[in-house]
């Protein structure tokens, strides 16, 4: 029988095969190669992409290189969102490897923002975080870090490092055991078909009547369109790391063991393939 | 306690089952095929010695 803890390590070290194409317009010296690597679910595209643009700036001339950018099928992937969640929510249900576009020149400035260096990439995630306990203990654990600490989080993240990460993190899921869990569920829920980036509202993990609050309690409370009618087939899809846990799923229990190290639990809602 | 009360022990092993088995399907479809695959983030164990 398997431990919830193995979940942790089943997320952390979740993997994307992904094959990185160079974007035939670009301009090159020689033919570029496309470029293969395993991508970290929870880690973020320009955190690990040094191997694939050290690839690639092979073939092109410096002159001809602007900020390193990513699309898959017209699509710019947006690097503040975790790798698994770009995955999730534009690719699921394709034949692996994973077909990303590389470009190094025309930045969409106005899909994507900018990420000269890992440090933006740093601020961003920690500043998830920080979110995140303010939604789950009042920022009262993560105000109680040393930078130390928060730096640890970050390293953790940063050079795949699940013992370390975690005998932080474990601090961030703490919660009175009186209450039954965190004071709010920190939570996005992402859908492809929709004009607003990602639904982010307060909930609460358990009931004012004491009732323990499920992933399908959250879902027809934000996004009742995306739960199935009596009799119909099922038209959307609701996945997490690539799974579709049952609707009945404590939230609480997924709060702590299916979130990203952002500390949030990202939830995909995406069309059940027709074939 | 009333809030362990609304989830049957018998309703907690399905969902958990049910994760613990798309998990391991999930490393089967995305990870099985591609073991030769490159890592991203090198797993290299680097000692820093301190002789400063």
């Amino acid at each position: 029988m398997a431990d919830d803890k193995d979940v942790l390590r089943d997320v952390w070290f979740g993997r994307i095969p992904t094959s990185f194409t160079l974007n035939q317009d670009e301009v090159t010296e020689r033919e570029a190669e496309p470029y293969y690597l395993l991508l970290p679910r929870v880690s973020y595209l320009t955190l690990v992409t040094d191997k694939v643009k050290k690839h690639f700036l092979k073939v092109m001339r410096a002159e001809d290189v602007e900020e390193m950018w990513f699309e898959y099928e017209g699509t710019p992937l947006k690097w503040h969102y975790p790798i698994g969640v770009l995955f999730d929510l534009h690719a699921s249900n394709t034949v692996l490897p994973w077909s990303i576009t590389v470009h190094f020149k025309n930045f969409p400035d106005s899909d994507l923002l900018h990420c000269p260096s890992s440090s933006v990439v740093e601020a961003h995630f920690m500043s998830s975080i920080k979110e995140a306990d303010a939604l789950k203990h009042k920022s009262q654990v993560v105000n109680d870090m040393q930078k130390k600490d928060h730096k640890q989080l970050w390293m953790g993240l940063q050079n795949d490092k699940f013992d370390q990460f975690w005998a932080m993190n474990r601090k961030l899921m703490e919660y009175p055991t009186e209450e039954g869990g965190f004071r709010y569920i920190p939570f996005r829920i992402y859908q492809t078909m929709s004009d607003r980036p990602f639904i982010q509202r307060l909930f609460r993990p358990v009931s004012p009547e004491g009732n323990v609050h499920t992933l399908g309690d959250l879902m027809k409370e934000m996004d009742p369109a995306a739960l199935p009618n009596d009799g119909e087939p099922k038209r959307y899809q609701v996945v997490i790391h690539g799974i579709e846990p049952l609707l009945e799923t404590p939230l609480q229990w997924l709060s702590e063991h299916l979130s990203h190290p952002d500390n949030f639990l990202h939830i995909c809602v995406i069309p059940t393939p027709t074939d | 306690q009333s809030m362990s009360l609304s989830v049957t022990s018998a309703q907690t092993a399905a969902w958990r089952q049910q994760i613990f088995e798309q998990l391991t399907e999930r490393t089967k479809r995305e990870m099985d095929n591609f073991k030769h695959y490159e890592q991203a983030i090198e797993q290299s164990v680097w000692v820093k010695k301190g002789t400063m």
